[in-house]
């Protein structure tokens, strides 16, 4: 077991589920807590839940493709604003709920539910 | 959730992983006060009844479309994540505001400890569970209508 530990947020994160991701270990933290990079490298990854894409562009470098799926349009306009300003290019955001998810059959080799379900 | 979880194994290819990670709410937080080297504990946080609720309805999902082999078991571990603050005060307001959480610590130490480091900085120290779950190829029996 390790401890993770972030800067001070004050008061982000307390009322705007978006900025929630604040409190929230770093994608990278999460990530090597789960197995590492090899869990998503290389790979087509869904993150559902995605909020403002704290997970998904954190592990868009390791991945082949990143989609984003949030069923909060504020935050999945946060998503995009965040990927334009780090340049990350393989990520797609959308809003959508997991129930009926716009993609075919088979398309993803990981799915990440990163405090959503 | 199921109906959810279903959908999710549609678009996983065979072998491919489901990732669910989520706080720890069968374990307390702590809220602990940050020393210089190590941390002094001050208080439990409890989770709210309506977030338990919530995270057994989650366990049960999961467990149903296991059962159902759509998924399998493959890893299950737990981490512990430190949301940090300033002062006393500034966690009590977090406290008061989460959802999760229920408002108010069950202090262990006493009020005069509290007032002394009120603005030391502080941490609530909550546990991060996850599960690594494989996509089966061929569901033995999907229903995840009936339980919806």
């Amino acid at each position: 077991m390790s401890s993770v530990a972030t800067n001070s947020v004050g008061d982000v994160g307390r009322h705007v589920p978006a900025l929630a991701s604040a409190l929230r270990p770093s994608a990278h933290d999460e990530l090597r807590e789960w197995g590492g990079p090899p869990l998503v490298r290389g790979k087509r990854v869904l993150d559902l839940g995605c909020g403002d894409g704290r997970f998904a562009l954190g592990v868009a470098q390791l991945a082949t493709r990143v989609d984003g799926i949030d069923p909060d349009a504020e935050a999945i306009a946060d998503a995009k604003r965040n990927a334009r300003r780090t340049g990350v290019r393989n990520v797609r955001f959308a809003t959508g709920s997991a129930q009926h998810l716009p993609h075919p059959d088979a398309t993803f080799e990981v799915v990440i539910l990163s405090w959503t379900l | 959730m199921v109906d959810a979880l279903a959908e999710i194994h549609r678009v996983l290819a065979p072998g491919g992983i489901l990732v669910d990670a989520r706080p720890d709410s069968r374990v307390p937080a702590y809220a602990e006060r940050r020393k210089p080297r190590g941390f002094q504990r001050f208080g439990v946080v409890k989770t709210s009844r309506l977030e338990l609720a919530n995270d057994r309805a989650s366990d049960r999902a999961i467990a149903h479309v296991v059962r159902e082999g759509l998924f399998n078991r493959m890893r299950r571990g737990r981490f512990w994540h430190l949301v940090p603050f300033s002062s006393l005060a500034e966690l009590r307001n977090y406290l008061r505001e989460h959802l999760r959480f229920v408002h108010r610590a069950d202090w262990v130490v006493d009020a005069a400890t509290r007032k002394r480091h009120s603005n030391d900085q502080f941490v609530i120290r909550r546990g991060v569970r996850y599960e690594l779950l494989e996509a089966l190829r061929s569901p033995r029996n999907t229903s995840p209508a009936r339980s919806r």
